[in-house]
């Protein structure tokens, strides 16, 4: 297997409603990925393109679709698609096209235009449920998070105000990114208690927005980065792994699918003490607890322990552990596969030290990323390092 | 197992009435955005020239695909409502495979002065003669009844 290295990123701005149209979105991710890269699309080997349920955009068969804006004409092209996961799945893709030898450059580019599902994508969302058992009940999708989170909850006596502080964190985070769609530098934990209860305990701003974007990552075999970069980012390790869809079976409180893909991940990269060698990470936020559920699922502490360390401030940027320095997709919006821009381009923008505003002070070397899909089904990981 | 049995009647197995609902609201893009208001206020085409290989790409676009590069502002042209036949067929059904009144001819249309083309319809009885490279013009709607979307071309007629 050949050594994989990023060498360029590009992330459109995020909004809830754009004139753009999704291969349009494409086309600006992918062209400032190239740019970052300087290659031109005669460079790229393979393409593979992240999007998630056909029912946002509303074309059957967007991979399609929306191949000539992610520089896919005439070239090896696939899409990859597992819900939520989506946004770390497919460049888990893109890389095992480098690793296998097939390509020696791969782009991937990520694209969502959730806008387009009107009046609001979660009509899309009322039909991934399983058709005899759960749909007939109607059930709404925030009904599901408020019942995993009230578990979580229950399970280790975590108060709101403990979840509501990573909401704060990640909106204030997102102020820094210029892709951002609702940054808040003002924003406090009483805002966030005293926002709209939408199903006991998840309340409006618990939750990230419904947004249109794109982003592009383009990823070199190892024997070639040397052309193109001094100071290489490497993918060292991924993972990804599904469970059971009976979740009416399983305990919510615990994210054992993230747990499974992270231990594939860590054992790729050689990471035995996942919270003393990785730096910082991107847990999948689109929901604040989630972000909190999802440290415990990566491994980056005990059960339990992830609002305590971020009541202590150990997941700030300037912390010990930051997470989300991004913004997450409670800050900077959440088209779902396009948060590729935060949970993976932005691990490539951090240890090249491209983060800007954003960039987290000392020396940060290995972060983990991380995406979640389906009915609380799919965990997906992916490790980086600077070279 | 039902397996090997043949099903005849689709509402014998016990079974509740789902759908799946979908609405959508479709912007025309950023390029289509000034494609469509040209469309509809002037009644003209709009393309867009690709600085690299100078290829004329219709309906204009934001960007070229085989080069991949973004159109600058002084490369967007008008080009004329006219081209020519390249593929047609008559159809005999609608799109839910209900029978049509008269065959319909879905033909594309090569637009004179570009690379690109579009779908139409083309007002013609059926015929054995082959069209193909026949000179079409578009058909309009009246400027008042204009929305700015591929229905404001109502038909591709034979040039006089």
């Amino acid at each position: 297997m050949k050594d994989v290295a990023v060498i360029g990123a590009g992330m459109t701005v995020f909004r809830r409603r754009m004139l753009e149209t999704g291969k349009e979105l494409s086309f600006l991710a992918t062209k400032m990925a190239m740019e970052e890269a300087g290659i031109e699309k005669k460079d790229i080997d393979m393409v593979v393109m992240g999007s998630a349920p056909d029912a946002f955009d509303g074309i059957h068969m967007k991979g399609e679709n929306l191949s000539d804006g992610a520089a896919g004409t005439g070239k090896p092209y696939v899409r990859v698609f597992n819900g939520g996961g989506t946004g770390v799945f497919a460049p888990i893709a893109g890389w095992w096209h480098v690793a296998s030898g097939a390509a020696d450059i791969a782009l991937v580019v990520c694209e969502e235009k959730m806008g387009s599902c009107y009046p609001h994508p979660q009509t899309a969302f009322r039909h991934i449920w399983d058709p005899i058992l759960d749909r007939p009940l109607n059930p709404n999708l925030v009904w599901l998070f408020a019942m995993e989170m009230n578990r979580y909850m229950s399970v280790y006596n975590i108060k709101k105000e403990d979840i509501a502080r990573v909401a704060v964190k990640n909106k204030r985070n997102a102020v820094g990114h210029p892709c951002a769609q609702i940054p808040d530098e003002k924003i406090t934990i009483e805002d966030v208690l005293n926002s709209e209860v939408m199903a006991w305990p998840v309340q409006r701003l618990d939750i990230s927005p419904p947004s249109d974007g794109a982003s592009a990552l383009i990823f070199c075999s190892a024997d070639k980065v040397r052309q193109f970069t001094d100071d290489p980012v490497f993918v060292s390790g991924v993972g990804w792994n599904i469970d059971s869809t009976m979740w009416t079976n399983r305990d919510l409180y615990f994210p054992q699918y993230v747990a499974n893909a992270a231990k594939m991940a860590y054992k790729m990269a050689h990471i035995n003490n996942p919270r003393k060698e990785i730096d910082f990470a991107e847990p999948y936020d689109p929901f604040d607890y989630k972000e909190l559920h999802h440290m415990e699922g990566l491994l980056l502490c005990k059960k339990g322990e992830a609002p305590i360390l971020t009541r202590e401030g150990v997941t700030e940027r300037d912390g010990d552990m930051p997470m989300c320095p991004s913004g997450g997709l409670m800050g900077v919006g959440n088209p779902i596969a396009a948060t590729m821009g935060q949970k993976v381009c932005e691990l490539y923008w951090q240890l090249a030290g491209k983060a800007g505003k954003r960039q987290i002070p000392g020396d940060p070397r290995i972060g983990v990323g991380q995406a979640w899909g389906d009915i609380m089904q799919m965990g997906t990981v992916i490790v980086m390092r600077r070279g | 197992m039902t397996f090997l049995e043949k099903q005849t009647d689709p509402t014998s197995p016990m079974h509740w009435r789902g759908d799946m609902q979908a609405d959508y609201l479709y912007p025309n893009g950023w390029a289509g955005d000034r494609f469509f208001k040209n469309l509809r206020d002037k009644g003209t085409f709009l393309a867009t020239r690709c600085p690299k290989c100078s290829k004329v790409l219709f309906p204009a676009r934001l960007y070229c695909e085989d080069c991949f590069v973004e159109i600058p502002e002084n490369n967007w042209i008008e080009v004329p409502t006219s081209g020519i036949v390249r593929l047609y067929t008559f159809a005999k059904l609608d799109a839910h495979w209900e029978p049509l009144e008269k065959p319909r001819c879905m033909a594309l249309i090569d637009i004179e002065g570009t690379d690109g083309s579009i779908l139409g319809v083309l007002d013609v009885e059926e015929t054995d003669e082959d069209l193909t490279g026949l000179p079409v013009e578009a058909l309009l709607r009246p400027v008042k009844e204009r929305e700015g979307t591929m229905k404001d071309i109502v038909c591709f007629k034979p040039s006089v």
